[in-house]
């Protein structure tokens, strides 16, 4: 269990972080999510040991993080960084080496990464002459080198393209079937909607929302019922007095109910109204329930 | 993991990156080359100076070995020559086979002028021998001019074996000034260069600040002393084969001394030049914030190179005692008069005391300074900013 407890952080008068508390369990994936300067850099950057924390502590299986700790966990920073000068694959050993890797299983590694993500012909390239998507990989791979015990990556998939995304989601699905917990955050909802256990969602330095992601679309409250009756008005739903419509176009009518039970008497109001294509509660999207938990 | 393996690690890294930079390497060799090149510089003065030739036609017997000796006196190696004829003398002289031609002890002929001191050994010994005839002539026994042997006490010796140390010293102070303005602004770019990518970052999460700091120093540290040997080696057999000076001895036992406190020197000024690196994050300002600490090392080449001229000055005397200038003041008080051993071991603690606070108070600035984002940092704010452990 990668655990965050209370975590405090202001910078100046400006609070970064008010009591930040949750938790990622072994072969979890959870996506870190928040607006610009919600404070997910700060945090992973307190759990590095990057910057100090006024309260509060990160844990690994019960131990508080310290730089042994520290050396198994994989981490890739939200600014880019690596030499640019030197090769690609002499670049990972040495951070591989410096993670506690002896030399070969470090060759090895660094070798394996760099073939996976098809970059095994510019291994010997300087960091620098790399495309800045393949620089971005040489980065990722940094990460994963020393094939850590938990992974912190502050948004490793932005800047890829989509075979990117989906050799990246490929490797970190390999690695949360190992028991590696995997924390990330990342902007790219839709993708954290589709790749991830859990989901956490920080807002004015607290985490408003936390969960997997069927959890926090139970909490929703403004959950809507979808009716499609094709070619015809929404007229039928406006007269129910129990529903209002949040929206009626082209025979698709979405409505919100004052009691949730009461969706089979929308059901029968549709069939008289016409023949129903469909009917159901609508999933809210991630980007939605984000709006949602960010705004209240 | 052991600390010293990580140290280890990053030092190796430093010296592989840094043997295969062609602007590292391109440098290395312009100091090399320089360095010979001032050896070679004093080769030529002095070897001008003290071997003479001469030639000689006629005069006194024993005028030969007269002039010989006298040139002695004056430093001069004189190697002497007879020729039967005035003409070939003076061809000999034309074609600068010869310094000075001798002719029948009465005049002398040279291409453009008598060096001062051949002149006086040449007028010595033609007026000694045309003397001891004449007092004969006169019935006085020659023994009257035996030398009188002078007993010489200096009050400060400056023997041939002084001055063959001084010279070693001096240009081993310089060898130092210039290693330690190349390799300081060497360290200071690898701190820049680490905090502008932003590499610092993945490294930091691994390792200790001070750890990164010593695997620096100890890096750049291998390369600069295996340039010094490598420099000190050509350069001392250069000079022997030269016979500027002799080498064993003396030199050797200066070189030593000065390899020592070039240790002492660079793990100091490596430290502090890697400090100010921190301070900024470009490229760019690194010139501004290096300033102080170059004109302080300029300051100990000059006091290094007064106290030459003045070794038991109080100036000399107080600042081989203040880490940094003693680096170079106080290899030239040890090789040019007698420093007591306590000094030297004095001057050796306010060294070994001053690397351990500038390396204690330098992995704080550097963590804090490291992390910070852009611009220049103030050293104050360094000091108080984040990082654990
Ligand atoms: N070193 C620092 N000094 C002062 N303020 C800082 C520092 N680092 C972060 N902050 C502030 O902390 C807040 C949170 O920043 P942080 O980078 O953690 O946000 P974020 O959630 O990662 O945002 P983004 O999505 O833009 O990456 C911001 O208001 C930022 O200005
Ligand atoms: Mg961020």
């Amino acid at each position: 269990m990668l655990e965050f407890d209370g975590l405090r952080k202001s910078y100046g008068t400006n609070l970064v972080l008010d009591d930040v508390s949750f938790a990622v369990a072994p072969g979890q994936m959870y996506g870190f999510c928040g607006a610009n300067g919600a404070g997910k850099t700060t945090t992973m950057r307190i759990a590095l040991g990057l910057a100090r924390a006024d309260a509060g502590q990160v844990r690994w299986a019960g131990r508080t993080v310290d730089l042994e700790v520290r050396r198994r966990i994989g981490y890739m920073p939200e600014e880019r960084g690596l030499y640019p000068k030197m090769p690609a694959a002499e670049q990972l050993e040495y951070f591989a080496r410096l993670h506690g890797m002896n030399a070969a299983a470090a060759k090895k590694s660094a070798a394996e990464l760099l073939d996976g993500m098809g970059l095994g012909e510019r291994s010997k390239d300087a960091l620098e002459k790399l495309s800045l998507g393949n620089q971005q990989r040489v980065q990722l791979a940094a990460a994963l080198v020393s094939n850590p015990d938990v992974l912190i990556l502050d948004e490793p998939f932005s800047g890829l393209d989509p075979t990117g995304v989906d050799a990246l989601a490929g490797n970190l699905a390999e690695r949360r079937s190992r028991g590696v917990p995997v924390l990330f955050s990342s902007h790219q909802l839709d993708l954290v909607e589709r790749l991830c256990d859990a989901v956490g969602i920080l807002a004015g330095g607290k985490m408003v929302a936390s969960g997997t992601v069927d959890q926090l679309r139970e909490r929703e409250a403004d959950r809507q019922l979808r009716v499609v009756i094709p070619g015809c008005d929404g007229g039928w739903a406006r007269e129910l007095d129990f529903a209002h419509v949040a929206s009626d176009r082209d025979g698709e009518v979405l409505l919100q109910l004052d009691d949730p039970s009461r969706d089979q008497d929308v059901l029968s109001a549709a069939m008289a109204a016409g023949s129903v294509a469909q009917f159901g509660w609508r999933q809210p999207t991630l980007v939605e329930i984000f709006r949602e938990a960010v705004a209240a | 993991m052991t600390s010293s393996r990580i140290v280890g690690l990053i030092a190796r890294r430093e010296i592989r990156t840094r043997l295969k930079d062609k602007g590292f390497i391109a440098s290395s060799i312009f100091i090399i080359v320089l360095i010979m090149g001032s050896v070679v510089f004093q080769v030529l003065i002095q070897s001008g100076a003290s071997n003479v030739s001469v030639g000689v036609v006629g005069g006194p017997q024993k005028l030969s070995s007269a002039i010989t000796e006298q040139a002695a006196v004056f430093g001069l190696d004189a190697s002497v020559t007879e020729y039967d004829d005035e003409a070939d003398a003076r061809q000999a002289v034309e074609s600068e086979e010869i310094d000075a031609a001798v002719i029948d002890g009465e005049s002398v002929v040279v291409n453009e002028s008598l060096d001062d001191s051949l002149g006086a050994a040449i007028f010595g010994a033609v007026n000694g021998l045309v003397l001891a005839e004449r007092l004969a002539d006169a019935g006085v026994e020659p023994d009257i001019l035996a030398p009188v042997s002078l007993d010489v006490s200096a009050l400060q010796p400056a023997a041939d074996e002084a001055d063959e140390k001084g010279l070693v010293a001096f240009i081993s102070i310089l060898l130092l000034y210039t290693l330690l303005i190349f390799f300081g602004q060497f360290i200071a770019q690898g701190v820049v260069e680490e905090k502008a990518s932003r590499v610092i970052e993945v490294l930091l999460a691994a390792v200790k600040p001070w750890q990164l700091l010593a695997g620096k120093i100890i890096g750049l540290g291998v390369l600069a002393f295996a340039q010094l040997v490598i420099i000190f080696a050509a350069g001392l057999g250069g000079a022997s084969a030269f016979d500027v000076i002799t080498v064993p001895g003396a030199a050797i036992a200066t070189v030593v001394q000065v390899l020592g406190w070039f240790i002492l020197g660079f793990t100091l000024v490596a430290a502090l030049f890697a400090v100010c690196g921190a301070l900024v994050s470009r490229q760019e300002d690194l010139q501004s914030v290096l300033l102080p600490m170059t004109l302080i090392l300029v300051a100990a080449l000059v006091l290094a190179i007064t106290a030459g001229q003045n070794p038991t000055g109080t100036l000399a005397k107080v600042t081989s005692f203040i880490p940094v200038l003693s680096t170079m003041v106080m290899p030239v008080r040890v090789s040019t008069g007698s420093v007591a051993w306590w000094e030297i071991a004095l001057s050796v603690v306010a060294m070994l005391v001053a690397i351990a606070a500038t390396v204690r108070v330098g992995g704080r600035v550097y963590s804090g300074a490291l992390l910070g984002k852009g611009g220049r940092v103030k050293m104050k704010d360094a000091l108080a900013t984040e990082r654990v452990s």
